[in-house]
C-alpha cells in the first residue's frame, strides 16, 4: 500500500447526495435525543434545528483528517454558540473525530464533553467559545493567518442569531470585510430563538441580510434544513473570491420531531416521555 | 495617497504621545522589529495607536505581518488568538486600559485559558497621561494577575524596554507587557537585561527594602538616597515580573531586614503590593510593611508630575511609607519582647 508515502489527506466521505446526508442528519438528531434524555439537560431544540448544517459541514464540506486532527491544512470550524454541543459532539463522534463511547458521558461531572464545548476535549475543538460574540474574531484571525502564509484551508464559523446582539460580532465583521477574507464562511444559525424568546421580541435584528452585506459579506439566505440548498450555498461560498460569505441558514428549532418543532425553549428540559416520543418520531420517518 | 497623514508623514506635533517625534527613542518598537526579523512567527496588531505604541516602525518595515485592527480591541484580541492557534506569535498593542479592562473577557477566554503565545502590550501605565480616568490604567495589573497562565512584566524604565521584548518571547504562554515610553531622548542610556520571574537588587540595604516596579523604581532609588542622608540603609529591588513573583527574593528581603515597602504606579489593591503581602503572610514572615500606590480612588487628568504628587507616587511618599513601616516594625518588636 502507499499509505506510508501518500497519506490520504481527505478521507472525508464528501457526500454530495442530499438524501444520504439527510439520513445522516436524522441519525444525528436521534443521537441528540439519546444524549440529552438521561438528564433532560442539553440544548435539544437548537441541536435538532442545526442537524442538517452539521451533517453538510462535517460529511460534505470540511477538509479534515480525523486521524490527524492537528493537520495544519485542515479546514477550521468554530462553533461560536458553544452551548449547542449535543449536535456538535454527536457529529464529531459520527465523523470519527472523538470516540463514540464518550457520548454517554455528556455533561457528566469530569467528562470532557462539557455542556459548553471546551478545548479540554482536544483538538476537535478549535477554540473555546461560549462567551458569545467571540468566535468570529478568532475565525478572522485564523483566516488572516492562512492568507498571510498562503495556506489553502478555509475557516467556517457558526454564529447564533441572538449572538448578533454582541458588539464584538460587528467588530469582527468589519475586519473580515475590510480584509476581504474569501477564505472565511460565516453560517448564521437563524433559528429565531434566544433565551428571552423570539429574537425579534428581544432585540429586533432586521434587516439581517442587509447588515451583513453592508459589512462586506456576500449574503446567501437559504433554508437551513434543506440539504440541497445548504450544499449549494457552501459551494457558492467556496467559489466567491472577493470576500467573506455569510450564509443565513433559516432553521426550525426542534426540526424532525413534530412534538418539538417550533417550540421556543432555549434551555428547555427534555422530560423522559417527550424524549421517547421525539425518538419515535425521528425513527418513524425512516421507516 | 489619501489626504490623511500617517504618523510618518505628519509634520504636526503629537501632544499626547509624541509618537512621531524623531527625537524620542523607540526602544520597544526597534526591539520588536529586530525580534520579528529573526522570528517569522511574530506578527504585530495595533488598535489605531501606531505612534504611541511604536508599532509604526513595524508597519513600515514588515507590512505583511502588521494588522491595524482599528479601534476595536475586543476583536483584536480574538484575531490574535486565532492567529496564535495557527502558529503565529502575535504582539497586540494599545493603551494599558484598552488591552486589559476593555477586553477582559476576550483575554480571559481566548488567550489566558488556552495559554496561547499572545503578547499583550499596553502603554500609558497608571498615572502617566493627561487624558484622565478613561485612559489611566490603575487596575490593569490586578486584572491580569487574576488570570491563570498570565505573566506580567513591567520594565523599570527606558533601560529595560528593549529587553522586555526578548523576555516576553522567552515565556511560552501569554504575557502582559506594561510599558512606558520615554518622554525625552536619553543620551548615553545603557540597556539593562530583564529575566522573567527574577527581581533585581539595585541596592542591597541593611535596614529595610523598597520593592518597586515601573516608574516607581526611580522614585525608590531617590527615596533610598534621602533615607541614607538620615543614616537609614534602605535597599531597592526592581521587580519587573509581577507574576510569577520572585517569592524567594521577597521572603529573603523581609527575613533579612524585617521591613518592606512596596511602591507601584497602580492601585494599592491587587498589584505588586498585594502580591508581596500575600507572599509574606503565607510564608509566615512577620515584617514592617507599607504600600505606596494609588489609594483606592480614581484620579483625574493632569500632567504626570502633578498627578504623582497629588496621588502619592513620589519619593517623598515612599520615605513616609518607609517611616510608617519602621514604626510598625518597632511596635511589633516591642510587643514580642514584652510577651
Amino acid at each position: 500500500m502507499h499509505g506510508e508515502l501518500i497519506k490520504e489527506r481527505q478521507p472525508a466521505s464528501h457526500i454530495h447526495d442530499p438524501d444520504e446526508l439527510h439520513a445522516i442528519a436524522q441519525e444525528l438528531r436521534r443521537q441528540v435525543i439519546r444524549m440529552i434524555a438521561p438528564t433532560g439537560q442539553g440544548y435539544v431544540q437548537q441541536g435538532l434545528g442545526a442537524a442538517d448544517l452539521f451533517a453538510a459541514l462535517y460529511f460534505s464540506e470540511l477538509r479534515l483528517d480525523p486521524a490527524d486532527p492537528t493537520w495544519p491544512d485542515r479546514d477550521r470550524f468554530l462553533l461560536s454558540t458553544a452551548h449547542n454541543t449535543a449536535i456538535f459532539y454527536a457529529t464529531l463522534a459520527a465523523r470519527g473525530c472523538i470516540p463514540d463511547a464518550l457520548l454517554a458521558t455528556y455533561t457528566q461531572d469530569g467528562s470532557p464533553l462539557e455542556i459548553n464545548a471546551s478545548e479540554r476535549l482536544g483538538p476537535a475543538i478549535e477554540a473555546t467559545c461560549g462567551s458569545l460574540g467571540q468566535g468570529l474574531s478568532v475565525g478572522v484571525g485564523m483566516a488572516l493567518s492562512a492568507q498571510r502564509r498562503g495556506r489553502g484551508y478555509r475557516v467556517y464559523v457558526m454564529l447564533g442569531d441572538g449572538e448578533m446582539q454582541e458588539g464584538q460580532v460587528w467588530e469582527a465583521a468589519m475586519a473580515a470585510g475590510s480584509h476581504r477574507l474569501s477564505n472565511l464562511c460565516l453560517i448564521l444559525d437563524y433559528n429565531k430563538m434566544q433565551v428571552g424568546g423570539h429574537i425579534d421580541a428581544v432585540v429586533d435584528m432586521n434587516p439581517i441580510a442587509e447588515k451583513w452585506a453592508s459589512f462586506g459579506f456576500r449574503v446567501d439566505a437559504v433554508d437551513g434544513n434543506d440539504l440541497e440548498a445548504i450544499l449549494a450555498a457552501l459551494e457558492r461560498a467556496r467559489r466567491h473570491e472577493k470576500g467573506p460569505t455569510c450564509i443565513i441558514a433559516e432553521t426550525l428549532v426542534g426540526k424532525g420531531a413534530p412534538s418539538l418543532e417550533g417550540v421556543l425553549g432555549h434551555t428547555m428540559r427534555l422530560p423522559p416521555e417527550l424524549a421517547q416520543r421525539a425518538l419515535a418520531e425521528l425513527s418513524g420517518e425512516q421507516l | 495617497m489619501t489626504a490623511t497623514a500617517s504618523s510618518e508623514s505628519a509634520k504636526v506635533e503629537d501632544f499626547i504621545a509624541c509618537g512621531a517625534a524623531d527625537a524620542i527613542p523607540r526602544f520597544y518598537g526597534d526591539a520588536l522589529v529586530e525580534a520579528a526579523r529573526r522570528d517569522p512567527r511574530i506578527v504585530c496588531l495595533c488598535a489605531d495607536l501606531r505612534g504611541s505604541t511604536e508599532t509604526d516602525l513595524f508597519a513600515r518595515e514588515l507590512p505583511d505581518r502588521f494588522v491595524d485592527a482599528g479601534i476595536a480591541e475586543a476583536n483584536m484580541i480574538g484575531m490574535a488568538a486565532g492567529m496564535a492557534r495557527c502558529g503565529d506569535i502575535p504582539f497586540v498593542h494599545s493603551f494599558c486600559v484598552f488591552v486589559t479592562r476593555r477586553c477582559y473577557d476576550q483575554v480571559a477566554v481566548q488567550v489566558a485559558y488556552p495559554a496561547l503565545p499572545v503578547k499583550i502590550v499596553g502603554f500609558l501605565p497608571g498615572l502617566t497621561t493627561m487624558l484622565g480616568v478613561s485612559h489611566q490604567a490603575i487596575d490593569d495589573i490586578a486584572l491580569m494577575r487574576a488570570l491563570p497562565n498570565m505573566t506580567i512584566i513591567e520594565p523599570s524604565g527606558s533601560e529595560q524596554l528593549g529587553a522586555a521584548v526578548e523576555a516576553a518571547l522567552t515565556v511560552d504562554g501569554p504575557v502582559y507587557l506594561r510599558m512606558k515610553r520615554p518622554d525625552t531622548a536619553i543620551p548615553g542610556l545603557l540597556p539593562r537585561s530583564l529575566t522573567p520571574g527574577k527581581g533585581e537588587i539595585l541596592r542591597l540595604g541593611r535596614d529595610g527594602v523598597i520593592i518597586a516596579c515601573g516608574v516607581m523604581v526611580a522614585a525608590a532609588m531617590e527615596a533610598s538616597r534621602r533615607l541614607a542622608a538620615n543614616g537609614i540603609d534602605a535597599g531597592v529591588v526592581n521587580m519587573p515580573t509581577i507574576k510569577p513573583l520572585d517569592e524567594t527574593l521577597v521572603v529573603e528581603s523581609a527575613r533579612r531586614t524585617g521591613l518592606i515597602v512596596v511602591a507601584e504606579n497602580h492601585s494599592i489593591i491587587g498589584g505588586l503590593g498585594s502580591a508581596i503581602a500575600e507572599t509574606l503572610l503565607e510564608a509566615g514572615v512577620s515584617t514592617g510593611f507599607a504600600r505606596v500606590g494609588i489609594q483606592d480612588r480614581f484620579a483625574e487628568g493632569g500632567s504626570t508630575p502633578y498627578l504623582h504628587a497629588k496621588f502619592g507616587l513620589t519619593a517623598d511618599a515612599i520615605v513616609e511609607a518607609y517611616e510608617r513601616a519602621a514604626g510598625r516594625r518597632k511596635a511589633m518588636l516591642a510587643s514580642s519582647s514584652a510577651a
